[in-house]
């Protein structure tokens, strides 16, 4: 209130100024008191000026460098000291920013509660899917295993057969029980390729699996002839005494031989010959016949 | 110059050691990253107008820093965290554009 009363009086004083400069303008007689009622003139209006003055600290004065506010004089170690700070804080600053920018990928804890939904919904989903995935892949590793069984029997039936069949082309040796029949040069006649050869059948009929006459495996195409009075199987000469080795079930192998009126008596009754029967459990025949390569039969794809 | 020194300091550092933050802090680092920012661009804009002062910038960096930090765990204390971090970063961000637009302003006018 005081403020203000004092502007208006300090407004009545200022028109009662003007007033009375106007009226001195117009009176060129009191010229004397000219100078001195300038500067007071003058020395109001600066005053006016100050008092109508719009700045307040509302509106601050921008752009308006600060003087005096460094001292002039600085020494080295200050302004050392203060540039050295200001490079730890910008320091501090690019370290935090390279910090939060490699760190900012798991900030679970600043995330809002729908991102959180979101982030858990789509984990969720990942999971179904990773599990589907799962399923798939293992439901195809069953498939494969079982493939892999079956190829892995496959290959053992095709070693068993490779087996069986290398016995039976004589590729390969065998053993097992079975019968050794002996049989000497005959008193009354000379043995002849057909007795050999019936009493092979003989064999044959009652299962013998593998055979050997004197050191030569009998195969599919294993003959007996007689050769400038000489016996030979399979293009050797072969001497008394045969020797029949035969792997099969024993008593049948023996019964086929000791049968009466059986290709054994006929060996001892017709051509006087000694018929010695051995039977083993262990029989084994190392030899093996020479592999034929096939010139006409091909394997039909 | 040392202000460009010390960021590239800092920057290398911050390559080179990788310090596990404190979850404590987790929240706040961006938001003082962001206020230390600011208080630099300031720093930058009273250096073009040659009224820059180490001391004002020394306290501004840490008046800014302090009270964003401040700000943001009062929002996390009162629920609003995430909200107040938003309203931070704008603030600030704000700032950080009149800053530079002031800045290229002397830059350009020379």
């Amino acid at each position: 209130m005081a403020d203000q009363h004092q502007f208006e009086t300090h407004n009545a004083q200022s028109q009662s100024q003007a007033k009375s400069q106007r009226k001195n303008n117009t009176d060129p007689e009191n010229t004397q008191e000219q100078p001195d009622l300038l500067h007071k003139i003058s020395q109001r209006r600066a005053q006016d000026r100050e008092n109508d003055s719009t700045e307040t600290g509302a509106f601050p004065a921008v752009n308006k460098a600060i003087p005096n506010l460094k001292p002039k004089t600085r020494t080295l170690r200050t302004k050392l000291i203060s540039s050295s700070l200001v490079a730890v804080l910008c320091a501090l600053l690019g370290y935090g920013y390279v910090i939060q920018s490699n760190n900012s990928g798991e900030a679970v804890e600043t995330m809002s509660e729908s991102e959180l939904t979101r982030l858990i919904s789509d984990t969720n989903m990942q999971v179904d899917r990773l599990k589907d995935r799962k399923e798939q892949l293992s439901s195809q590793l069953r498939s494969l295993q079982e493939a892999a069984d079956k190829q892995s029997q496959a290959q053992r039936i095709a070693e068993e057969n490779a087996a069986a069949s290398g016995i039976l082309s004589g590729r390969l040796p065998a053993e097992g029980p079975g019968v050794i029949v002996r049989i000497s040069q005959g008193d009354k006649k000379n043995i002849d390729p057909a007795i050999l050869f019936t009493l092979l059948e003989e064999l044959r009929n009652s299962g013998a699996e593998v055979i050997a006459v004197n050191d030569i495996r009998v195969v599919t195409s294993t003959y007996f002839a007689q050769r400038d009075g000489t016996l030979n199987c399979d293009g050797i000469v072969i001497k008394s005494p045969y020797v029949f080795k035969a792997i099969g079930d024993t008593t049948n192998l023996q019964n086929a031989v000791n049968m009466a009126g059986g290709v054994g008596s006929q060996l001892s009754v017709k051509y006087g010959a000694k018929v010695s029967i051995e039977t083993s459990d262990d029989v084994k025949i190392t030899e093996v016949a020479p592999t034929t390569d096939y010139q006409y039969a091909k394997i039909v794809e | 110059m040392a202000a460009v020194l010390g960021l590239i300091i800092g920057v290398v550092v911050g390559v080179f050691v990788r310090p596990d933050i404190p979850i404590g802090l987790q929240p706040y680092l961006p938001i003082m990253v962001v206020a230390a920012l600011d208080a630099l661009l300031g720093a930058a804009r009273a250096y073009f107008e040659r009224s820059f002062s180490d001391k004002v910038f020394v306290i501004s960096f840490f008046a800014n820093v302090i009270t964003a930090t401040l700000l943001v765990l009062l929002g996390n204390q009162l629920g609003v965290g995430s909200q107040l971090t938003t309203a931070v970063i704008v603030v600030l961000g704000i700032r950080i554009f009149s800053n530079v637009s002031t800045i290229r302003r002397f830059i350009f006018k020379g």
